[in-house]
């Protein structure tokens, strides 16, 4: 019979004041949709980012007059490190082979070049992209060894851009979080001025304090689930209809739009989470100080 | 039942409504609060269900001490203190039954204990043949007694009425007197504040007289005024 009145009077509520219920869930759902869409980019520049990571190599180049067996140290000291995945030797003509495949529409630019004007060179492949400064350092300045190249500034920008978007939406988001809080409170204030006289009596009559806040709070939770349910069902549909093309839009970028349903549904998980809270607080602060007598 | 001891309650702006009272009322007890505007009737009432907190002093109802009475039990004080109001108080938009099952729907009684008792006490005041009318189809006096009827639902050991006839006429305020008794000869205690000489001399109940925040009489059997 609790459960009964709790609800019909919470329902009672909702319906009291439509136009502030909707305004506090849409906004809930807006903010909601922001937070979302902060988690989708981490997870398409994660995307892209383990793509290009696995993509880096530093490339180590030999001096012409090294020793054979200097090459067979450096490659067995690289071999013995941790963050070295694999080490591929590529001779002068190798390296004058692939130089020719990359031009092959431009014969003037090897044709005259000396077969083994191309220094021989190790390419090593990292276990993490991040250990590509660590590990160039180490091979600068061992004997033998020309010069080392790395491609990781363009992964260092992407990830600079990455986290200035991340910031920037985070920051909306949260504002509209709280915005929508407020807005949750204002709504649940309202309802609670439009029953003073009813709360008055059951104060009077001793109904406890939780007995009558709980309505209250109820209708907040309510409202800010609703909105994430609706932030959540955007999330969903634009999985199933709007990723896939715009992955296909960008596809050289390859398939960075697609993601497990695991992870759609921790996006999910985290966005009804979210709601709850909001809700929750938003009632806390309506509720706060209307109990006082 | 009732118990102050050296009670003040000074509000803010230094305004002084009760001096120093000390008063004691048994179980069972009739006991008018009597005196002028602003003689401290109504904060005197009002400390007793804990709506207001005295300045100085201790108060014990019901065997508890107030002052040391958590606020999340005061609903729990209250379901032992029933309030009657000069206004009423009722639920306009609620049936006579339902104004009544109200208060014992919020107290969390099953919905079996309401459709026992909210007849029952409504027929207890009278008002056996109007569960169905709205509190404006009925009179100022017939309004009052679905008040009373809701503050004594839940058996209260005491029942605090602060000015019940104020709003009434002599006749009707004489029929609400008679349940007023009925209802303390069941043992509960009850407290009224007023100011109708009429029934407190018709009554022959202990008068407690404030006046300027002190108690200046306290007289078993008494009148309204010695001198009037």
């Amino acid at each position: 019979m609790r459960a009964n009145y709790f609800l019909s009077e919470t329902v009672t509520n909702l319906k009291r004041n439509v136009l502030m219920t909707v305004a506090a869930i849409s906004t809930v759902a807006i903010s909601l949709l922001l937070l979302g869409g902060v988690r989708i980019l981490d997870l398409t520049i994660n995307n892209v980012t383990s793509r290009w990571e696995a993509k880096v190599e530093i490339s180590t180049f030999l001096r012409d007059d090294i020793a054979p067996d200097e090459t067979q140290d450096l490659e067995s000291d690289l071999a013995n490190m941790n963050e070295v995945q694999s080490i591929t030797y590529v001779s002068k003509e190798e390296a004058f082979e692939e130089f020719k495949e990359l031009y092959a529409d431009h014969p003037e630019f090897y044709e005259t070049l000396p077969k083994d004007s191309l220094p021989a060179s190790l390419r090593i492949k990292l276990t993490d992209a991040d250990y590509t400064q660590l590990v160039a350092a180490r091979i600068r300045g061992a004997p033998g060894v020309d010069s080392v190249n790395f491609g990781g500034d363009i992964i260092k920008r992407l990830l600079q851009v990455n986290s200035l978007l991340r910031t920037i939406t985070l920051a909306m988001s949260v504002i509209l979080l709280v915005a929508a809080a407020a807005l949750i409170a204002n709504t649940i204030r309202l309802a609670i001025y439009a029953r003073r006289d009813e709360i008055g009596i059951m104060k009077l009559v001793g109904a406890t304090n939780w007995f009558i806040r709980i309505p209250f709070m109820l209708e907040g939770v309510f409202a800010a689930m609703v909105g994430a349910l609706v932030s959540g069902l955007v999330v969903l549909l634009s999985n199933e209809f709007l990723f896939s093309r715009v992955g296909n839009f960008l596809q050289f970028l390859g398939p960075v739009f697609e993601f497990s349903t695991s992870e759609i549904l921790w996006v999910l998980a985290l966005l009804i989470l979210v709601g709850a809270g909001i809700g929750i607080v938003g009632s806390m602060l309506a509720l706060r100080r209307f109990l006082e007598v | 039942m009732i118990k102050m001891v050296v009670v003040e309650k000074t509000y803010k702006g230094g305004i002084h409504a009760l001096n120093g009272i000390s008063v004691e009322m048994e179980k069972g007890e009739f006991v008018f609060i009597v005196g002028p505007s602003g003689s401290g009737k109504s904060t005197f009432m009002k400390l007793l269900t804990k709506e207001e907190e005295p300045t100085a002093g201790e108060i014990y109802v019901a065997g508890k001490n107030l002052a040391n009475l958590p606020r999340w039990r005061v609903p729990y004080l209250r379901r032992n203190v029933g309030s009657v109001f000069q206004d009423f108080k009722l639920l306009p938009n609620k049936t006579v039954f339902e104004n009544v099952a109200f208060a014992l729907e919020v107290i969390g009684r099953p919905k079996s204990v309401v459709r026992r008792q909210v007849p029952q006490i409504l027929e207890l005041v009278g008002l056996g043949e109007k569960l169905d009318r709205f509190p404006d189809e009925l009179s100022g006096g017939e309004q009052q007694r679905v008040s009373i009827a809701r503050a004594f639902v839940n058996r209260p050991l005491i029942l605090v009425a602060d000015e019940p006839t104020g709003n009434l006429d002599p006749a009707t305020s004489v029929g609400i007197m008679r349940l007023l008794d009925r209802i303390n000869r069941t043992g509960t205690t009850v407290v009224m504040a007023t100011h109708d000489h009429a029934i407190v001399d018709s009554m022959r109940r202990r008068v407690i007289e404030l006046e300027g925040g002190n108690v200046v009489r306290d007289q078993s059997r008494g009148i309204y005024g010695v001198g009037t």
